[in-house]
């Protein structure tokens, strides 16, 4: 295991994965190849972790410029599982796995689901919204890896959902902040008291949850919050996750190398400070990527974690780098809800403007379109007819729960 | 234990092996497979200080071999089993074996090469019996067992191997294998470089692949005996294709 390691060991391992790892890129991807070509660097000149600043970065637009398989490093009959998830772009955004990419990704999982004390006496209930649903697909395997019992996600009303969570004597519970707030809350309202429930563990996924906000869950619902930290991209939902010492996030460096850089001139930024969160795969197969912008704001921890595993460890700051929002866990690009929008409308376009919001504490997209006189109509069916259409329209594309509001003003 | 960092090893203008990185801890036995011609004998002479012409890191033990002589390194505790055995045809089997153990007896440590000498001879019974016969008149299997037996005789802590199985019928390279499984159970770190890909993964830790001097695929051996790639290149099944038609 590369937590026993020590730094030396750790460096070398790294070095010797990363090496295969750009080899075979170079071999099996042409964009790679073309990118390594067009800043002059062989594969082989990467003798240290550190020289992989050296390369050009990976952006989330060179997924959708490869869409579908341009960026697969291995033959498709290697690939034994495509992801598909709704994507920041006009394609959708795909990864690959081979059998051995899925086993490592179980195993990567298990471990992080360990590390929050999980233990196959655990049943967990996965709760995440449809947008997220290859990574409720990725718990439910490393779940089943670790060998404790796995309730996976399925939509059910809140009511359904909280009478699964007790009668199936759930444990642990895997869901964003904004999901575990919804339930919390209408608890709360409903005066559902948590004693009732078995429930002890909240995992939450998808988006940074503020300490104040990890407080209030640990207070409303009787149970311990661990964070984990993931991309679609990447792809697995947990790269990154909190040990028992809950002071960060610990990185999967066996599998990933983490640089943090400044957005804007691409260098690293001192150790400690914020910057954008910058990955490179090291044991994926069909699908790597190498020095991938995340977009996620994140600031290196210098000191070592009391828990003694040395792996590198990060703050998930909440705050974006790049022009994407997250809803619900699900990140959505801001030209990507521009699109949908004028898509809807075609040369008509009215005025709007849009925001991320809440509706029951829950996540919501909600979009405010301007109504003027083209739209009137002394039917008021017509006007509920756009608005519903609009929304419906949005929220099949976009993955997210989206509500349009007309008014006279944005 | 051993440490390659960025290894480059040139012949001439012709650069061999192209920044390879590896690593063997303690107590490991390491595969590296490939096709001819991908570097790994190349490999495994500049380890053993054979081929001088290389840059990069090599350090056994924490220290560095950029400038120790083949001696030098054997003394330090690696050993090699060339590619082709190159054992003396005309000496006896037991002189092969007291050469192994040279730089020992010049120390006048012969009693205790002696004793290595009589445990090799358990572990390769034939070599007894063909003592005091000459080398060349061996069997290629037995010869084998007497390559491998003369670079135990120096004692090392990291034995190499190269192509161990080249031209053995499968019986005896299931022999070879099943003694380096019983060397490594003893303590003993090996490095095999084989082209007998299943056979080198099946008793290995871990494995490296290289192609044309770059490692292009490594990890656990098991692992790396399920890809499907390492399955079609050098288990015996047929290449696929990509999609776009990318081979």
């Amino acid at each position: 295991m590369i937590n026993d390691m020590d730094r030396n060991e750790r460096l070398q391992s790294q070095l010797e994965r990363l090496q295969s790892t750009l080899n075979r890129a170079f071999r099996n991807v042409p964009f790679h190849q073309s990118r390594f070509r067009a800043a002059g660097i062989d594969p082989g000149e990467i003798g240290a972790v550190e020289d992989l600043a050296k390369l050009p970065f990976m952006r989330r637009g060179d997924l959708g410029d490869h869409y579908p398989y341009g960026l697969f490093a291995v033959p498709l009959r290697d690939i034994v599982r495509i992801h598909t998830a709704p994507g920041t772009s006009r394609n959708p955004s795909i990864s690959g796995y081979t059998r051995q990419d899925l086993s490592v990704w179980q195993r990567i999982i298990s471990d992080s689901l360990a590390a929050a004390g999980v233990t196959p006496n655990d049943i967990l209930q996965i709760q995440l919204d449809p947008g997220l649903a290859n990574w409720a697909r990725d718990y439910r395997d490393g779940t089943e890896t670790l060998g404790a019992g796995v309730i996976p996600g399925s939509q059910l009303s809140i009511e359904k959902r909280l009478m699964v969570l007790k009668d199936y004597m759930t444990t642990v519970l895997i869901t964003t902040p904004a999901g575990a707030l919804e339930l919390a809350e209408y608890m709360y309202r409903n005066g559902i008291h948590p004693n009732g429930f078995n429930l002890r563990t909240l995992i939450l996924v998808g988006e940074p949850a503020a300490a104040a906000e990890k407080r209030k869950l640990e207070e409303m619902l009787h149970v311990t919050t661990w964070q984990h930290y993931g991309l679609s991209e990447i792809p697995g939902p947990a790269i990154g996750f909190e040990c028992g010492r809950h002071a960060g996030l610990h990185l999967h460096e066996d599998h990933i190398i983490a640089e943090i850089t400044d957005p804007q001139t691409g260098a690293p930024v001192p150790d400690g400070e914020t910057g954008e969160l910058v990955l490179t795969t090291l044991t994926a197969r069909a699908f790597p990527l190498i020095r991938f912008r995340t977009g996620d704001r994140a600031r290196k921890i210098k000191e070592p974690c009391p828990c003694g595993d040395n792996r590198m460890r990060i703050d998930w700051l909440p705050e974006r780098m790049d022009d994407l929002m997250i809803i619900c866990g699900v990140k959505v690009d801001k030209q990507q809800i521009r699109d949908q929008i004028e898509g809807a409308f075609g040369p008509a376009l009215p005025d709007y403007r849009f925001l991320k919001t809440s509706y029951n504490f829950r996540d919501l997209l909600e979009i405010r379109i301007r109504i003027d006189q083209r739209f009137f109509s002394d039917e008021i069916k017509d006007l509920e007819k756009i608005r519903s259409d609009t929304a419906e329209r949005l929220t099949d594309n976009l993955g997210i729960p989206v509500s349009v509001v007309l008014c006279e003003t944005v | 234990m051993l440490r390659i960092k960025n290894l480059r090893c040139y012949y001439g203008q012709i650069m061999a092996v192209k920044g390879v990185s590896l690593s063997i801890r303690k107590g490991e036995l390491i595969s590296i497979i490939g096709a001819n011609g991908s570097g790994k004998s190349t490999l495994m002479s500049a380890i053993s200080g054979l081929h001088r012409n290389w840059t990069g890191e090599i350090e056994f033990s924490g220290k560095s071999m950029k400038s120790l002589s083949p001696p030098a390194i054997v003394e330090g505790g690696v050993s090699l089993v060339p590619e082709g055995r190159l054992i003396f045809p005309p000496l006896s089997v037991r002189d092969n074996l007291q050469l192994g153990g040279y730089t020992r007896y010049r120390k006048k440590n012969g009693r205790e090469a002696d004793r290595d000498m009589d445990r090799i001879m358990d572990l390769f019974p034939i070599l007894r019996e063909r003592a005091g016969q000459p080398a060349g008149t061996l069997s290629g299997g037995e010869q084998q067992m007497l390559a491998i037996g003369r670079a135990l005789m120096a004692k090392p802590s990291l034995l190499l191997l190269d192509e161990p199985s080249m031209g053995l019928a499968p019986l005896m390279v299931e022999k070879i294998l099943s003694t380096l499984e019983l060397l490594k159970k003893e303590g003993l770190t090996i490095l095999l470089v084989e082209q007998n890909a299943g056979a080198a993964l099946q008793i290995a830790d871990r494995g490296y692949v290289l192609e044309t001097g770059r490692v292009v695929l490594q990890g656990p051996a098991a692992d790396l005996l399920c890809d499907e790639e390492v399955k079609r290149a050098y288990l015996g099944n047929d290449y696929g294709e990509f999609t776009d038609g990318r081979a």
